[in-house]
């Protein structure tokens, strides 16, 4: 049975929005799920759902054994991270952090301890008799992590929780939250709109667009193995180089090309059950070429693209450079693509690339989908 | 043509300053000369009489009764309105069918002009012909006089008061209300506070600086209480006479200027100090809260 169990999850919103069109997800207990997602991909109603503060309009939550569809938060074992904190403003740093257990009926000596407990993990003891409004955003939400952890909730909720603070706070803010999930064995689901942050901080990534679930996976297979293009563009920092083209099979052979170019990238025998696809689709149009080919995407991430003596020739565009490496932009018969490198190249100067064919994805132009 | 920017600056501000001199600052300043003279609204030689004004009010028996009048109907007021108000308020706060029509029905009262309700509702209280009193007769129950017994003159009139003045207190308590983020009751909610705990620490709390604020304007208005008393009673019926009625009764009545000028000038300084006490008290929770001071 898993911990937390989403079945076919929906929110119609009553001026017709779906923001949520059906999410099914099973979670276990001690796992760490992010979802991700952009702006209005429905990732934050998803987590508002399971929280208690929307009500679903189609589907079911079960938490621990118990159907909490409807319940109302109170009566859900869970914590909640907001994004702009949502501390109350005129009590203390330390009443916002008793608040949630001076409501449970906890006696004054837990309280104090459970405090003294949270406010040394979280490093805010200083700031115990200051307001919230005193404090800066990192300290205030901080605060908040001090007032969802001092409960021992089923699940912690997080809404974007790093999301209005600072590089610097951001990153030690994260490091900590991974911190306390392993060495307590939080069960948590986290939302964020940063890839890179979904990456360093999750057992599973759920990654959503339009109201619905585009792949669930671990961080690797979902960077390395994008279900669709969605995927593909929106995980990695820049996403996927992505080229329309048409796979073509002479032979044993398959090639990536363009009609407009010669140039043909082989296809690593990897992708051989890509043969089966080419063959069917070339049964059910009934051509009569003696040579198949299908219009297909392949994708293709920057790092495994590199400069060679020969290969595919191009003219560098733009060069990022971001000290420990960069990103160079080259304009190429195929389309335009982005090579990471620690070279760096000036602007205007020609060269070859060469693509790692093991690591060559393909996608289906009309659906979006992961070819084999 | 070029101006040159003293003289404009003088323009601009030149017609308002004089306004304030001549109808705030020196009708003060005049007002409390006259508190120190006999000056008599028939005539005569005016003379300073040093402090004797203040002397006669204090001896008076019309003033500590009208001073406990007033405060009688100043805390009664204030206190029913503000727990009236704010109860209505509470009542509007989630949005609901027909909402917008009953909110502007609730706001009637405080748009019309206390004068003329003070003539309505002396019609409608009348006890031989009044409204209230043909539905009470209806129902064979008992007809107050609700203007002429002594005992229930004041307490009509304070009706009156709570009846236009708590859609005002309705107002002030909603924008309290609107101004708490909605986030806040979704933290309280996952933090499992009882709706009774929600209440007393996130909604109370947060709504009490403008809950002041509307207090303390209504009070320093009720402590001027004239127009219903004088629509209602007359400026000098015992039952019902306020500071500013008797004010107006010795001065516009009597005649008697400079007694009447130091009536205004106590007054003054009764809303002056309270109007303190409200603000410092005021700022005093903003400041604990963290926000910027009124």
């Amino acid at each position: 049975m898993p911990f937390l169990e989403l079945q076919n999850l929906q929110k119609t919103y009553p001026d017709g929005t779906r923001a949520v069109r059906g999410i099914d997800l099973q979670v276990d207990k001690g796992e760490f799920i992010v979802l991700l997602g952009p702006s209005g991909c429905g990732k934050t109603t998803t987590l508002r759902m399971i929280a208690g503060l929307e009500d679903p309009t189609g589907g079911q939550i079960t938490l621990d054994n118990q159907n909490v569809t409807h319940l109302p938060p109170s009566q859900r074992d869970i914590g909640f991270v907001f994004q702009f904190y949502a501390l109350y403003p005129h009590m203390t740093v330390q009443k916002n952090i008793a608040f949630p257990l001076e409501n449970i009926g906890t006696s004054p000596a837990d309280i104090e301890a459970a405090l003294n407990r949270v406010a040394r993990a979280l490093g805010v003891e200083a700031l115990l008799d200051q307001y919230p409004r005193q404090l800066s955003g990192g300290d205030q939400q901080r605060v908040s992590l001090a007032r969802a952890m001092v409960r021992t909730p089923d699940i912690y909720l997080m809404d974007e929780p790093l999301g209005t603070l600072d590089a610097e706070h951001r990153l030690e803010l994260r490091a900590f939250i991974r911190r306390q999930q392993l060495s307590l064995s939080i069960t948590a689901i986290y939302v964020t709109h940063d890839q890179e942050e979904a990456m360093s901080l999750a057992d599973r990534i759920v990654v959503m667009d339009g109201g619905k679930i585009r792949q669930i996976g671990s961080p690797s297979e979902i960077y390395n193995h994008p279900a669709d293009l969605f995927v593909a563009n929106f995980v990695g920092s820049p996403g996927m180089n992505l080229l329309n083209g048409q796979l073509v099979q002479h032979g044993d052979s398959l090639t990536f090309t363009r009609p407009d170019s010669d140039i043909h990238i082989p296809i690593h025998a990897n992708i051989a059950p890509m043969r089966s696809v080419l063959t069917q689709r070339h049964e059910d149009t009934k051509t009569q070429s003696s040579m198949a080919s299908k219009q297909v995407v392949l994708g293709m991430r920057p790092e495994f693209i590199r400069p060679a003596n020969r290969g595919i020739p191009g003219d560098v565009i733009l060069s990022e450079y971001q000290g420990s490496h960069g990103y160079v932009h080259i304009d190429t018969p195929i389309g335009e693509l982005v090579m990471r490198s620690t070279d760096r190249f000036a602007i205007g100067e020609k060269i070859h690339l060469h693509l790692n064919e093991t690591h060559i994805r393909l996608f289906d132009p009309d659906t979006g989908t992961a070819l084999a | 043509m070029r101006v040159k920017d003293g003289v404009l600056k003088y323009g601009f501000v030149g017609p308002a300053l004089i306004f304030l001199i001549a109808f705030n600052i020196f009708p003060l300043f005049y007002n409390i000369y006259l508190s120190f003279t006999d000056a008599e609204l028939s005539g005569g030689a005016t003379q300073l009489i040093g402090g004797r004004n203040y002397g006669v009010i204090f001896d008076d028996t019309r003033y500590s009764t009208a001073l406990r009048t007033t405060g009688l109907f100043v805390v009664l007021a204030v206190a029913t309105e503000l727990i009236l108000g704010f109860a209505l308020a509470l009542a509007l706060q989630k949005p609901f069918w027909g909402k917008p029509v009953i909110t502007t029905i609730l706001l009637v009262p405080m748009m019309l002009s206390p004068a003329v309700m003070g003539l309505y509702w002396n019609f409608i209280l009348n006890g031989h012909y009044g409204v209230v009193n043909q539905a009470l007769s209806v129902f064979g129950l008992f007809q107050p006089q609700w203007l002429t017994d002594p005992d229930l003159k004041l307490f009509s009139i304070l009706m009156i008061d709570i009846w236009m003045w708590t859609p005002f207190m309705m107002l002030i308590a909603l924008a309290g209300l609107n101004a708490i983020p909605n986030h806040l009751y979704e933290a309280a909610a996952i933090d499992r506070a009882s709706r009774w705990t929600i209440f007393r620490r996130i909604t109370l709390p947060l709504c009490s600086p403008l809950l002041f604020l509307a207090v303390l304007l209504r009070t320093t208005d009720a402590l001027k209480q004239f127009d219903l008393v004088m629509a209602v009673t007359g400026p000098n019926d015992r039952a019902t006479q306020t500071l500013s009625a008797l004010l107006y009764q010795v001065m516009f009545r009597g005649y008697k200027i400079g007694l009447g000028s130091s009536y205004s000038i106590v007054i003054l300084l009764i809303v002056i100090a309270l109007a303190s006490i409200f603000i410092r008290y005021i700022a005093s929770i903003q400041a604990k809260q963290g926000r910027e001071s009124a």
